[in-house]
């Protein structure tokens, strides 16, 4: 059995009952202290004696006499005090109530001291602690007494003012009475809130409001928002210097809603404003409107439209400029301006905030897509570069550039469009040799590649190779020429042929002309020769995009000239005649006529003139079939080699009528692909869904139309591919 | 006691301990203000005091036992304290009447287990 553990407990000394003269006696000891700490005469007094008294009373159970004489002593002494601090006379008034509250509440952490033991044991909710008695005393008798709070607050607001107004104050003074409506509220500020900080917030919004009407009137929105700025940096300091921080984030959003959020359309739209601080990249003031309206709801929304709104009202003007429509070039290049500018302003002012990068890709995309040309301009700008452009950059500067292109290309909507003509820019520049570098071409191309995919550039790269095997055929065409029996036959010619491959290369649309004897039977030698060293291909010529080199004898001088095939074919006419009408040379080509018109045109208009209109006509004059030409014999021209323009910069009507057709039925397939994909996937759907998830799969290279989708499925469900539900007729089934 | 005894000559403050009030036998007990105030809210308010006690540098108590103060200041300075049977209310008593709020939890502690 386990010895129960007892505690000795020390013999027990029943406290006296305390007679109540005792402890009348020591309350009136305490009473004399508390008194004597009051008037600051606490060093004589013994902390010891009085600590023990005021626990023996509390062990005695009398501390109710304790409690309630307390209350009683502060009571009186801060009435004399009020009546101390209310007779000072202007500025003494603050100094003398600071300096009263500073030593009263030194008296009460000491008169707390003394008390220690009644405040941890006899005081209990909601009775308040000594120390807070005290406090609650003060702000009951003198604080918040009709003859000292009015006043004071009415005295501290006009200090604070007349700081604004650029006065300099008493801030440690300041930093005090401020602090003395914190110390004095018992739960949450309560006190400093009502009596003080909700008169100052006031006081704060009327002086920014009339301020800041009266200076953004009389003053440019760029030294309106630096002022902005000074205020709030001070208003900020002020929080630190002498308010309680609770306030900081009150006062600064009433500081904001005045100063910034009151003015934020006015900002915008002043003469001064951020329109033309936009207009003329004023990127600092910019940066700082930023920095400001960030700091206020729903400032940047503002601040982001009107941006987006001036970049889509640019890139508006810019893509409908007449001069610019005419121009592909000047288009592009001006788009890359504007580009490079906004980009400029998104990374000095706007700290490339990302709701604005995508707001002003936003407004590109929708002004680029604004005009259908733009995806051939881009290609044209891509082609003339090619072409040459280039020479004077250097690597650098055609990075940069191509970067930018590709920057634009991301916005087309219709990438489908834009690949079609520049792969037929690319096939006019490999076939006519007027490519600049072929490295260059490489790295679009992988740019390209990078962008959208191997889809994408997979026909561009064919035609690539193409080239380099064609050179390698017309080798061997050569050599097998050497040994051929029949080469002995015929005069030499210098003969080059591509070998294009159907599909990488954009069709031509198919041309006929006769070749002169010569040149047919050329032909047929190395149709004979291809077919053998590949057996079952199919060689189709194409004779309407080739070059020719035509020796042009005059009486005194001989040129040659670099002309097209069909030039070519014209020029040789004029072996045999001396004067040809149009229709004679159609005839004598098997040429369309158009054709014609386009091949002569440059021989009789341009800079140099190898045939003469007769009789001559005004050079603007639409060609008829009958107008009629001869060799112009007086040909002026130092130079021996004369080039000729092979056709017209920018392609005929037809032609790109041709292209946009070409695109259109390349989209039908893709968008059977898409349908097909979609419903092996998903097996039935509804059509809405269907359309959605097509328009969807689709978006990355164009945009389709719904009533094309329609169609397809139309055509899809002609071809059993898809059925619709004999239920539903809204739903689709896939039909393996 | 190593640290005690090692700022033997800083002392700066002097506890007399009047054990019983009919003699006049007193003890002095020498320590620091500083390592004091930490231990008990009594002698944080006793130096901010600025009163007697504070200038002349020295507090009588009258009525604690000798050897419970002993224990009290090795507590104050080691921050241990060996809690018997015979002394935990004495303690107490004591840790509460001079606001030593943790040693007066040790104690309860120590009466609840037993």
């Amino acid at each position: 059995m386990s010895r129960k553990m007892i505690l000795r407990v020390p013999k027990f000394q029943e406290p006296k009952r305390m007679e109540k003269s005792e402890a009348q006696r020591l309350w009136l000891l305490l009473k004399d202290a508390i008194v004597e700490v009051q008037h600051m005469n606490a060093s004589t007094l013994s902390f010891e004696e009085l600590y023990r008294s005021s626990y023996s009373l509390v062990i005695a159970k009398r501390g109710d006499i304790l409690y309630t004489g307390l209350e009683e002593v502060n009571n009186h002494h801060t009435k004399n005090l009020l009546d101390k601090i209310a007779q000072a006379v202007d500025e003494r008034f603050l100094i003398e109530l600071n300096s009263q509250w500073q030593q009263y509440k030194l008296q009460q952490i000491m008169i707390h001291d003394i008390l220690m033991y009644l405040d941890r044991m006899y005081v209990k909710e909601p009775q308040l602690k000594v120390f807070d008695l005290g406090m609650f005393k003060w702000k009951q008798n003198v604080l918040i007494h009709s003859q000292i709070n009015d006043r004071l607050v009415r005295m501290l607001l006009g200090l604070i003012h007349m700081e604004r107004n650029g006065e300099v104050i008493d801030g440690a003074l300041m930093k005090s009475l401020i602090q003395m409506y914190v110390d004095v509220s018992l739960k949450e500020k309560e006190t400093y809130k009502q009596e003080f900080e909700e008169r100052f917030l006031l006081a704060t919004s009327h002086f920014y409001k009339s301020e800041s009407n009266l200076f953004i009137t009389n003053n440019s929105c760029g030294a309106y928002l630096k002022k902005v700025e000074i205020r709030l940096i001070e208003e900020e300091a002020r929080i630190k210097q002498y308010l309680d921080e609770s306030t900081g984030p009150k006062l600064i959003k009433a500081c904001e809603d005045e100063l910034i959020a009151n003015h934020m359309q006015t900002m915008i739209e002043m003469e001064t404003g951020c329109r033309t601080m936009i207009q003329n990249d004023r990127f600092n003031e910019l940066k700082l409107m930023y920095r400001l309206f960030q700091r206020v709801e729903n400032g940047l929304v503002h601040l982001k439209n009107e941006f987006a709104g001036y970049v889509r009202n640019e890139g508006h003007k810019i893509v409908n400029q007449p001069e610019n429509l005419k121009d592909p070039n000047a288009l592009i290049t001006s788009l890359i301006e504007i580009r490079n500018r906004f980009e400029k302003t998104l990374s000095q002012s706007f700290a490339n905030n990302r709701d604005f990068i995508n707001s002003v890709n936003t407004a590109f995309e929708s002004f680029l897509n604004e005009n259908d040309k733009l995806s051939e301009s881009l290609a044209l700008f891509i082609d003339k570069k090619l072409r040459g452009g280039f020479k004077d950059s250097n690597d650098q500067e055609i990075d940069v550039i191509m970067n930018k292109v590709i920057l634009l290309f991301r916005f087309l909507s219709d990438k489908d469009v834009f690949k079609k003509f520049y792969e037929h820019y690319l096939a006019k520049r490999l076939l006519s040799g007027r490519s600049f570098s072929e490295d260059l071409e490489r790295t679009m191309i992988s740019k390209f590649k990078q962008e959208c995919g191997n889809q994408f550039t997979s026909k561009m790269e064919g035609m690539f190779t193409d080239m380099r095997l064609s050179k390698d055929a017309l080798d061997g065409f050569k050599n097998y020429l050497q040994t051929s029996v029949e080469m002995g036959k015929l005069p030499k010619i210098d003969m080059s042929v591509r070998v294009l491959t159907q599909g990488f290369w954009p069709t031509f649309p198919p041309h006929s002309c006769t070749l002169p004897p010569l040149l047919s039977q050329y032909c047929d030698l190395f149709t004979k020769y291809y077919c053998h060293a590949h057996t079952g291909r199919r060689i189709i010529w194409q004779t309407n995009i080739g070059t020719a080199e035509v020796t042009f004898r005059l009486p005194k001088k001989t040129h040659v000239l670099a002309l097209s095939t069909y030039q070519m074919l014209i020029m040789l006419l004029f072996n045999d005649a001396e004067k040809l009408s149009l229709k004679q040379m159609a005839a004598g080509t098997s040429i369309s006529f158009m054709d014609i018109q386009r091949s002569v045109k440059p021989l009789y208009s341009g800079k140099y003139k190898v045939l003469k209109r007769t009789p001559a006509v005004e050079k603007s004059k639409e060609l008829s079939e009958n107008d009629i030409f001869e060799l112009n014999l007086n040909l002026k021209c130092k130079l021996h080699r004369i080039k000729f323009a092979a056709t017209s910069q920018t392609d005929s009507e037809p032609e790109r009528q041709h292209t946009r057709q070409r695109v259109d039925e390349d989209r039908k397939i893709e968008i059977d692909a898409a349908i097909v994909r979609i419903m092996k996937s998903r097996k039935a759907l509804i059509h809405n869904d269907l359309i959605v998830e097509c328009t969807k799969q689709l978006s990355s290279r164009f945009v389709p139309q719904t009533s094309m989708i329609k169609k397809r499925i139309e055509n899809l469900i002609e071809r059993e591919y898809l059925e619709r539900f004999p239920d539903d007729r809204r739903r689709y089934r896939y039909l393996a | 006691l190593t640290l005690f005894e090692l700022e033997n000559n800083l002392f700066d403050f002097e506890i007399i301990i009047h054990e019983n009030a009919k003699t006049d036998k007193k003890t002095s007990f020498f320590c620091h203000r500083a390592i004091l105030s930490c231990r008990s809210e009594y002698f944080k308010g006793l130096f901010r005091s600025n009163m007697k006690e504070y200038q002349e540098g020295k507090v009588e108590l009258t009525g604690i036992p000798i050897k419970i103060m002993k224990v009290v200041l090795t507590y104050i300075y080691s921050g241990n304290i060996t809690i018997t049977q015979e002394n935990a209310i004495e303690i107490l008593i004591f840790a509460k009447k001079f606001c030593f709020e943790e040693l007066a939890s040790f104690c309860t502690i120590f009466i609840k287990e037993n």
